[in-house]
């Protein structure tokens, strides 16, 4: 098994949206997407993504409704509104601007300083 | 707003809470469902793939409360559980409860009452279509420092009616009062003089037939009537009233209909009970008819605004119709000075959606002082209770000790605390509103008197409501916040092992404790002498010398206008009347006059004295009285020179006068009056025959007490010019005044049937003209004296308690020999030193504060140092009264008792 790393306090809800901007999903299709886009690399507790559902419906950055899952069970399905899109692409670019300075901080070599 | 629509989707929360748990559940679920299909497909049995999928999603519990959390009705569910406990808690020692629901219920309603009597006098909208846009009009004349008058003459009215355009309607009224009774004693109720828009401009609508429209009120017009809801329902029972007649003063008037319930006028605290149109009173007055006179001011004026019109546009147009308006309505009767004033005067428009109020001007000030003493009331029901509740802390210090231990955050608890102070408040001010109900309605009896009748409508607004909540939540943070941290301050260790307090606790709530103490000793002080200073002022108008007796004098008002009887005859018949009554059994004297003394009627006019030093210009105006002969005896007031006027004083005969004191200090300086002579102008700009002084009298107060009396002459009644139709008649009896009004009744109506006759005594008209002042020291005497409980109750409590904390130390004082000399000495320290402390704060307080009441108080300065001097020895006597069984309980402290307690 690979290790996993812990997730960043604040950044479940940018896995949320983005996983949820590749097409409507249930709760547990959510976790399984976060599972595969990220490499499994993530260690989430899979309870841990409801609270944050909710917070982000009620932000009105996503929309939920009643549908079947593919193992035909009854599940709320969950998607991206005009507002969730948009935060997302804000808080995309703000992560890959914090990597980016991150990474080049850790990649300076003792000569080039 | 916010807080509303917060609050409804916190409601809908709770309503639905049932169906989104619901929700909640059946997605978690299924996405555990889910999961154990995925593991099942992987090869585990079901069993053990449920199992597995219900161990990864992890605390379901503890995610469901989180996603509760987020959904925000968390805070709600902890109130309403913290609100339980708080019940129980308070269930669980009712004495305490009780002391301090009923300290907060006496605060709190002292607040509420006394703001919803502000809320009707000053603040609530008239209850019509669109008060808002409802403007008084008022006129300003330009005098130095003068509000403008609102007060006007029915050519003034009739001319503004006819001229103005820029308002959507306009309305005209009067207050009078009608006697219904066709004949006897007189059955006074308060009647309006309508114009024909006053209904239809106010939108008001009938509860039964119809109102008087602009058809009912035209100059010649027949007698119609309105009657208000509430005397309809009162004298008529609610029975139908069309076709049914009523007499007002003597003349038969149509009933017409009723006006809507809830409709009490355009004035607040003055209902009317009866409406006839204004152009009737010519019915009413004959002769007197005040329709033409252009000096007779006695209604007053309410427009309508027009949508989209604004004030700019109002003033401009008023500007120009003043000078068209004044100039056509000029008083012909006035001096030429006082004319060219006249056509100076401008109307104004004057925001009236809470329409007008004598009440509101006379109690303004007194209301306002009646609120500021009801607060401070409340600030001492408040550190009362706090107090109490950090007596309480000490008490549950083990309580609060094991919930700490058991993970409970110190801000949770302090919540918790708060829950119970403001569920304590609440319950005070539930039963405030009772106590308030109660008393509002027995100030408005207190200062309705039998002239001036006042109703208000004293019904629970939003407002008073509002404010009576937001006065209990304040309240209970304010007294519960302190104890709160205090009470959570505890040492886990030494909670759990149920030991008494340590040193530095009980040192820490002693200084709070103390401070409580000196906090409340100020705040009496501050209450008890400005309740000092009213109750002196009182005292000081009551002890007056107001140069006449006013103790067994029946005064009645005879009303001769039906009698049927011409000038001459009128006059023979006064006098015929006032023989019988002089001649009943009982009575010492009578006598008949113009006007009675404090009766707020006033005759003036200018006199003229030759000499280089007499007065001249507005300078030379008296007060004037016709009387007959025996007036000052049958008043008790003392002629001091000259004689009384006698039967030769007689219309035809040379005039006399007899004038008072002030009158001949003003006017001839030193020289004797008696024999001298004085002029009146016949017209505006002759003088007429010379009155001879025969007498001079002692002060005596004419229609004020709160005044000096004022330059007075006195004239016989039977050298009065033109006819008089009213009689007042002094009666000095020798038992109780009121015990003779039926034979005396009995006497007139002997002479002549049609005369309406109304009874009061000197005294009652006296007292009448003192109700702010009497409501003043009586409310503030009763707060005054609720503070000193409240004070000795508290200072009681927190020493007794303060005491019991030091039981040990004084044990072992006395085990080591002190005297209980000592210990009362080191008792004793501690309340002077408290007492001290509360005496200088209370003092500069009032020190600072009383200036405000100043105009309030009569004859007294607002710094008065005797009342301060009484009130501080009040205070301490007090004081030393609620510490005398705690210092005496210290003295008896057992030393072996004591220390065994550890």
């Amino acid at each position: 098994m690979t290790t996993q790393a812990q997730i960043l306090p604040g950044t479940l809800d940018l896995l949320i949206l983005r996983a949820v901007s590749l097409g409507p999903l249930h709760g547990y299709g959510i976790l399984l997407r976060i599972g595969q886009i990220s490499g499994n690399a993530l260690l989430i507790e899979q309870g841990a993504l409801y609270p944050g559902l909710f917070r982000l419906v009620r932000q009105g950055l996503l929309k939920a409704s009643w549908g079947t899952s593919e193992n035909n069970r009854r599940a709320k399905f969950y998607e991206l509104t005009a507002a969730g899109r948009k935060r997302l692409r804000e808080e995309a670019d703000g992560w890959n601007r914090l990597a980016a300075a991150i990474a080049s901080a850790l990649a300076t070599q003792p000569e080039e300083v | 707003m916010k807080f509303l629509a917060y609050f409804r989707s916190v409601a809908a929360k709770v309503l639905h809470r049932s169906r989104v748990e619901n929700d909640m559940d059946e997605e978690l679920r299924s996405h555990i469902q889910n999961r154990a299909d995925d593991l099942e497909r992987s090869g585990l049995p079901r069993a053990e793939a449920e199992r597995r999928a219900r161990i990864d999603f992890g605390g379901y519990q503890k995610y469901k409360e989180e996603i509760r959390e987020s959904l925000g009705a968390h805070f709600l569910d902890t109130l309403l559980q913290d609100i339980r406990y708080a019940a129980r808690m308070l269930r669980k020692s009712p004495g305490f409860t009780a002391v301090a629901v009923l300290t907060l219920a006496l605060g709190i309603g002292a607040n509420t009452a006394i703001f919803s009597l502000m809320d009707t006098v000053m603040l609530r909208m008239l209850p019509v279509q669109r008060p808002g846009e409802l403007v008084q009009m008022g006129i300003m004349t330009h005098g130095f420092g003068r509000s403008p008058r609102t007060i006007y003459t029915n050519p003034l009215w009739e001319s503004l009616r006819v001229r103005q355009d820029i308002f959507a309607g306009i309305f005209a009224w009067g207050n009078t009062q009608f006697n219904l009774a066709p004949s006897g004693v007189a059955e006074d109720v308060r009647g309006i003089y309508v114009s024909g828009s006053y209904f239809p401009t106010l939108g008001v609508r009938p509860a039964q037939g119809r109102l008087i429209t602009p058809d009912d009120d035209k100059r010649g017009c027949a007698g119609v009537a309105v009657l208000g809801y509430g005397f309809w329902q009162e004298h008529f029972g609610g029975a139908p009233v069309d076709g049914r007649t009523i007499s007002i003063n003597g003349h038969p008037f149509e009933i017409i209909g009723v006006s809507a319930p809830g409709f009490f006028g355009a004035e607040v605290g003055r209902a009317f009970d009866v409406a006839a149109p204004i152009c009737s009173e010519a019915i009413v007055e004959g002769k007197n008819s005040s329709l033409d006179q252009r000096s007779a001011w006695w209604l007053h004026v309410i427009a309508r605004q027009k949508p989209g019109i604004n004030n700019e546009q109002i003033s401009a147009r008023l500007a120009v119709l003043s000078t068209q308006i004044f100039g056509e309505t000029v008083p012909t009767n006035w001096k030429p000075s006082d004319q060219k004033r006249f056509l100076g005067w401008t109307l104004r428009a004057l925001p009236a959606g809470t329409g007008i109020s004598n009440l509101r001007s006379q109690y303004d000030l007194p209301l306002k002082t009646l609120m500021a003493i009801a607060g401070f009331v409340l600030l001492l029901a408040c550190t009362n209770v706090a107090s109490l509740m950090l007596a309480r802390a000490a008490a549950r210090s083990k309580e609060i000790g094991v919930r700490l231990a058991l993970g409970a955050s110190r801000l949770r608890l302090v919540r918790q605390l708060l829950t119970e102070s403001v569920l304590l408040s609440c319950s005070g001010a539930l039963l405030g509103i009772l106590f308030a109900q109660w008393g509002s309605r027995l100030v408005v009896d207190y200062i309705s008197t039998g002239r001036n009748e006042i109703s208000l409508d004293l019904t629970l607004d939003g407002r008073v409501l509002i404010f009576t909540a937001a006065v209990a939540i304040l309240t209970g943070l304010l007294f519960g916040v302190l104890p709160a941290f205090r009470a959570t301050r505890v040492s886990l260790a030494d909670a759990m092992k149920g030991a008494s307090s340590t040193k530095t606790q009980v040192d820490a709530r002693f200084r709070a404790g103390r401070w409580m103490v000196a906090a409340q000793l100020a705040i009496s002080l501050v209450l008890v002498a400005t309740t000092g200073l009213f109750v002196r002022s009182f005292a000081n108008l009551v002890n007056l010398d107001v140069g006449f007796d006013r103790s067994n004098v029946l005064l009645a008002n005879v009303d001769l206008h039906n009698a049927g009887q011409a000038g001459g005859q009128l006059a023979t018949m006064r006098e015929e009347m006032l023989r019988r009554v002089r001649a009943l059994p009982g009575v010492i004297s009578a006598s008949e006059s113009l006007v009675t003394p404090i009766s707020g009627g006033v005759r003036d006019d200018f006199i003229v004295v030759d000499g280089p030093n007499a007065p001249k210009g507005d300078d030379r105006d008296v007060y004037l009285n016709y009387v007959t002969p025996d007036y000052f005896a049958t008043l008790r007031s003392r002629l001091i020179e000259g004689r009384d006027f006698n039967a030769q004083d007689k219309a035809g005969a040379p005039q006399v006068a007899i004038v008072n004191q002030a009158l001949a200090r003003k006017f001839y300086r030193g020289i004797e009056p008696v024999g001298k002579t004085f002029r009146q102008y016949a017209t505006a700009t002759v003088l007429g025959a010379p009155f001879l002084i025969v007498g001079v009298t002692g002060d005596a107060k004419y229609d004020t007490l709160r005044e000096d009396a004022p330059p007075t002459t006195y004239f016989p009644l039977a050298q009065i010019e033109g006819t008089l139709e009213h009689a007042s008649i002094e009666i000095r009896t020798a038992a109780r005044a009121s015990q003779l009004a039926k034979p005396v009744a009995e006497s007139v109506l002997g002479v002549n049937k049609s005369a309406a006759i109304q009874f009061t005594t000197l005294a009652q008209q006296v007292d009448d003209s003192l109700t702010q002042e009497r409501l003043l020291a009586t409310l503030s005497g009763f707060f005054g004296a609720l503070a000193l409980l409240l004070a000795m109750i508290g200072f009681y409590g927190v020493l007794a308690y303060l005491l019991l904390q030091r039981q040990r130390e004084i044990g072992i004082r006395k085990a080591l020999g002190a005297q209980r000399g000592a210990i009362l000495r080191l008792v004793m320290r501690d309340v002077a030193m408290l007492l001290l402390a509360g005496v200088v704060a209370g003092l500069a307080i009032t020190w600072a504060t009383t200036r405000f009441v100043q105009s309030l108080l009569f004859d007294l300065p607002a710094r008065d140092a005797a009342t301060f001097a009484l009130s501080v020895a009040l205070l301490a006597a007090v004081a030393l009264v609620a510490c005398w069984i705690p210092a005496r309980r210290a003295m008896r402290v057992d030393p072996m008792v004591a220390l065994r307690y550890e």
